[in-house]
């Protein structure tokens, strides 16, 4: 170990590293503020796995949705984001999003992206849930892959350090007060200082709390949590949507990701006694209506009693020719296949599985968070997608405020301070008190991925919600234990999952009412949404509440 | 839930000198992958089991380990009881995880030029093939080229043929392929066969990079004397003595019944090189009633142009081939070269069946031979066992025709894709390897159905290495033998 701080000789790091703007997070909304960062200055690049293996962009399947053509309007695609997220979303965020999704776009073609194109060579677009156009662009089923290829490639022709399997422990801040760095830990479990002007925060989502989730096993919700003790502030954090449809088999598969496109291509959804029973909740959008509404449709015929034997329902595109199957669904038809079903002859079987936190840290469009030093880009973010989010806009999302944060932080001042070293001291103490606790980290991460599912799921009520929060609190108590230095990252990782549930559960304890994906049975307010009096639920160190709006006449 | 006994490659550089295995009995789920039992082990066994994982559905390419020595990705396939996993062939950082960052640096960059527009319809379905690459590094660690020579490896190939094929792109990739070993590639197909996106990187990259490669006059002067050679004579080898097909009618009639009728494609080798071990053959097709058919304007199949990119003239020669055959109404054509075989059935579109020897001979069912007294093993041609599919019936009929029969690994001989003539130093390589497999097995014959393998291998090794049907036919003797012997 080397000393850090010579004068002082007080915290002990293994390496020291500085740069103009620090990125935490190789995701989409990451690489794309980190492109766009090195414009102003050095940018250093913390991803906690290889880049383009982590993350949920490398996995984001269906696709990108941007307003390209003339028979389509970027205040289209803004109604249909705003209603879809019932109202509840930043609406000067969503006018960045729609109004500059086409623009980032254009760069992802330009740097070599290989979506798919019609034969009069545009980029195509497939209809998605809950719009009024077909304008969701796509690379087959592999979009999110395409994407972070695409980036990575940018990325490569920047001067930007990347340091990869190097996992952000914890922000620090200066004697001012501002975002000065991060700890980190590296693969062996040494700690590394960051000290940057501008950090921005891209860490993406954490639905890796809940027992069955699409996430990668990255989606640990660790930005909710650093920024959190940070004392930045989180709205809407109830968000979470569980999509549709996920795998319900094999056991260890549940959650995995069935794409949307699977429907969007025509897929169909039947319960146990092949009725499509989509006719019954959304008779218009049907299988296509927003992922709140499917979701609790599946979620309710099976509570019903009409779900098959292992709980979920079908969704069969075996109607599709097989060469549509075979072209537009790739992935799918291989995933599927891996597990014995043969899609485009059998249904497949699916059930809601946790995917996306609509909620986040509270952002400007400049995506400053509320605290200074510090911005924050993609699923770490709240108030882009309101309270449900549409299919096709999170990669988007990604890209239109990666770049923005990128932007932002690059022209941020050189910052003045120093770095406060009790802070560092204090984490790297508590990474040593990690050697001396006696709970296996295993036990604690099954433990609260069960009691959420259970207790804040899709349908939520006072009294589970309570006794979720203080299960989740014992929890976070827990005195974990790390078996080597290089197990100290998953001990602050569990206590990461922990945080973002506490924050998940504490705001749906806020919000009373039922709104896009927050569905409180014991909710005594009918509201609608457009009417809602009801805007952000918020929560800091310092406070946490929901906020009032005026209602439109 | 089920409980399975696993081996797991343990290593730590920083106290082990070596890796070793553990074995761990676990508690999985029905269906659980690989991936969860190593969670399994890392989360009730062994918290500091060091593996990579991500997205646990295929996607990431983080968790590729060896499976009783088949790299797969964890995350997909199913765990099963008395399995070992080790790390990919690649250097070991600690236990499972390797270090992939020299290879994915090798992986070039889109290197887009200013005024670059959207691709058509057609060239974004031409790449699509080659996209799906997830860098989980399994063809890396599957490849034969790599274990001998500076090959790049299959995926950092492929992604030059990706960058070729795209307009916006402005590097130099065929300049980049041949620097990172474009001729090294045996085309043996291991890489498609482990691929978890089953990327055909020979067909798809390789030999069309080779295309480009041979457009501006670079390949390489061995293999464009195979193409004069093809050019001149319809042949890619040089005649050393009567042709097979001068010492034979254009008919062999069976000795007994007509049980049934194939044509007979002989190839270069078996015509020119090795005319013997076809002459065999056809006694092995009359001794079973079968009745073959020669057409003897029948020339070079084209594989060895196709596989070192020389393609222009291979229309010409597919034309000739297929009216020798579909002229006289034959259905189904026999090969007894895997070479051949691979190209008609894959590279041709043929109004005819294609079938290998070993296809025929045990669909028709073949009179028993008399056991020779030898221990045999068998090498997999690399263009009859994934270019064909065909690893059963070779073993079948083989096992009736020795004393014993003796598995050995299999792995590309060396001798395929333009390499034993291309770059002889790196099928000799391959090629001792072969022999030390063979050794270790202390078989007394290797037997084969390819003549490229069998001409290479007994190039490499002193263990005699013999064609399939000239096993077959010194049972027959033997069984005559015999017989007149006890008449």
């Amino acid at each position: 170990m080397v000393l850090y701080n010579a004068p002082t000789n007080k915290m002990l790091v293994d390496e020291i590293v500085d740069a103009h703007v620090l990125v935490i997070g190789s995701g989409g909304a990451g690489v794309r503020a980190a492109v766009e960062a090195s414009r102003y200055g050095g940018v250093a690049l913390v991803s906690k796995t290889i880049a383009g293996k982590g993350g949920c962009t490398t996995m984001a399947e269906g696709g990108y949705n941007a307003v390209l053509r003339d028979q389509d309007s970027i205040a289209v695609h803004r109604e249909d984001t705003l209603s879809g997220g019932a109202y509840l979303n930043d609406p000067a965020l969503v006018d960045a999003l729609t109004l500059e999704a086409p623009e980032r776009m254009a760069d992802l073609v330009r740097w070599g992206a290989v979506f798919d194109v019609t034969q009069d060579r545009q980029v195509a677009q497939r209809p998605f849930g809950g719009q009024r156009f077909p304008r969701t662009c796509y690379a087959g089923d592999r979009t999110g892959h395409e994407m972070i290829m695409t980036l990575l490639d940018r990325l490569d022709a920047t001067d930007t350090h990347l340091y990869q399997e190097v996992s952000v422990v914890d922000l620090v801040k200066d004697e001012n007060g501002a975002v000065a760095g991060a700890v980190a830990l590296d693969r062996d479990g040494d700690v590394v200082l960051f000290r940057a002007d501008a950090t921005v925060l891209a860490t993406g989502g954490g639905t890796q709390a809940y027992d069955i989730s699409t996430n990668s096993a990255a989606g640990t919700g660790d930005g909710f949590a650093m920024a959190y003790r940070a004392e930045a502030e989180l709205i809407d954090m109830e968000m979470i949507q569980f999509h549709p449809t996920g795998a319900v088999y094999p056991y260890d598969a549940r959650g995995r990701l069935v794409t949307e496109a699977v429907r969007g291509e025509g897929g169909i959804l039947l319960n146990a006694r092949r009725e499509r029973f989509m006719e019954r909740y959304d008779p218009e959008r049907m299988e296509l209506s927003t992922r709140d509404v499917v979701a609790r449709a599946i979620a309710t015929e099976v509570l019903e009693g009409r779900g098959t034997t292992r709980g979920g329902v079908y969704l069969d595109v075996t109607h599709l020719p097989r060469e549509r199957i075979e072209a537009r669904l790739p992935v799918m038809l291989e995933q599927f296949l891996a597990f014995g079903v043969d899609i485009r002859r059998e249904p497949m079987e699916v059930a809601p599985t946790a995917h996306h936190i609509m909620g986040g840290l509270r952002i400007t469009p400049e995506c400053r968070t509320t605290i200074p030093g510090l911005f924050a880009c993609g699923e770490v973010t709240g108030g882009v997608h309101g309270a449900n989010r549409l299919g096709g806009n999170a990669l988007a999302d990604t890209q239109v405020f990666g770049k923005r944060a990128g932007e932002f932080a690059g022209k941020a001042p050189e910052r003045s301070g120093r770095i406060d070293a009790a802070r560092v001291d204090e984490v790297t103490r508590m990474l040593d008190a990690f050697f001396e606790g006696a709970i296996n980290p295993a036990d604690v991460r099954k433990d609260l991925k069960l009691t959420m599912w259970n207790q804040a799921g899709i349908f939520r009520n006072a009294p589970d919600l309570r006794t979720a929060l203080g299960h989740v609190r014992r929890l976070a108590d827990k005195r974990l234990c790390a078996a080597s230095t290089a197990n100290l990252l998953e001990c602050c990782t569990i206590r990461n999952m922990c945080t973002t549930a506490s924050l998940i559960v504490r705001c749906a304890l806020l919000r009373p009412e039922n709104r896009g994906a927050h569905v409180r049975l014991d909710a005594e307010i009918a509201t609608d949404p457009a009417t809602s009096p009801f805007g952000h639920t918020y929560v800091s160190l310092s406070r946490e509440g929901i906020e009032r709006r005026e209602v439109p006449a | 839930m089920k409980e399975i006994t696993i081996l797991v490659s343990r290593y730590d550089p920083a106290v082990d000198a070596e890796p070793h295995f553990e074995e761990y009995t676990v508690r999985v789920n029905e269906g659980a992958r690989v991936l969860h039992a190593l969670h399994a082990v890392h989360d009730e066994h062994d918290p500091t089991l060091a593996y990579r994982y991500c997205c646990g559905s295929g996607q990431c390419g983080s968790c590729a380990v060896r499976v009783d020595g088949k790299p797969v990705l964890a995350c997909m396939e199913e765990a099963r009881d008395g399995m070992t996993v080790e790390p990919l062939d690649l250097p070991v950082l600690k236990d499972l995880t390797v270090d992939m960052s020299p290879v994915i640096a090798k992986i070039a960059r889109i290197c887009p030029a200013p005024d670059a527009g959207l691709p058509s319809r057609e060239e974004i379905e031409a790449i699509k093939p080659l996209r799906d690459c997830i860098e989980c590094l399994c063809c890396v660690s599957a490849c034969p080229a790599l274990q001998v020579t500076e090959f790049a490896g299959p995926t950092v190939l492929r992604q030059e043929m990706r960058l070729a094929l795209d307009p916006r792109d402005s590097g130099d990739r065929i300049g980049d392929a041949i620097e990172k070993g474009l001729f090294y590639c045996t085309t043996c197909k291991r890489c498609t066969e482990v691929c978890p996106k089953e990327i055909d990187v020979p067909g798809k990259a390789i030999e069309k990079l080779r295309e480009i490669a041979n457009r501006r006059g670079l390949t390489l002067p061995r293999h464009q004397e195979v193409a004069r050679l093809v050019q001149e004579t319809g042949r890619s080898v040089e005649r050393t003595e009567a042709t097979f097909l001068e010492q034979v009618p254009e008919v062999i009639e069976p000795d007994g019944p007509v049980r049934g009728e194939v044509g007979f494609f002989v190839g270069c080798m078996f015509n020119g090189r090795v005319p013997q071990t076809a002459l065999d053959a056809m006694e092995v097709m009359k001794r079973n009633g079968i009745r073959v058919i020669v057409p003897h304007d029948q020339v070079c199949c084209g594989s060895p142009l196709i596989r070192t990119g020389q393609t222009s003239n291979v229309g010409d020669l597919k034309r000739k081939n297929i009216e020798a055959f579909a002229s006289r109404g034959i259905k189904t054509v026999m090969t007894i070269c895997a070479g051949c075989g691979a190209t008609l059935k894959n590279d041709y579109e043929t109004p005819f069946t294609v079938k290998d020897v070993t296809e025929v001979l045990t669909e028709y069912g073949i009179e028993l031979p008399a056991k020779l007294d030898v221990r045999a093993t068998y090498h997999d041609p690399c263009h009859l066992l994934r270019g064909q599919g065909i690893s059963e019936q070779p073993r079948t009929i083989l096992r009736e025709a020795v004393r014993e029969f003796v598995e050995m690994p299999s792995q590309c001989c060396g001798a395929g894709g333009g390499v034993r003539s291309g770059v002889p130093e790196e099928a000799k390589a391959l090629g001792a390897k072969r022999d030390e497999c063979v050794k270790a097995t202390g078989a007394d014959v290797v037997v084969t159905v390819c003549p490229f393998c069998e001409f290479h291998i007994a190039d490499c090794t002193d263990v005699p290495v013999k064609n399939l049907t000239t096993i077959l036919l010194e049972g027959y003797k033997k069984k005559d033998a015999e017989r007149e012997g006890s008449a």
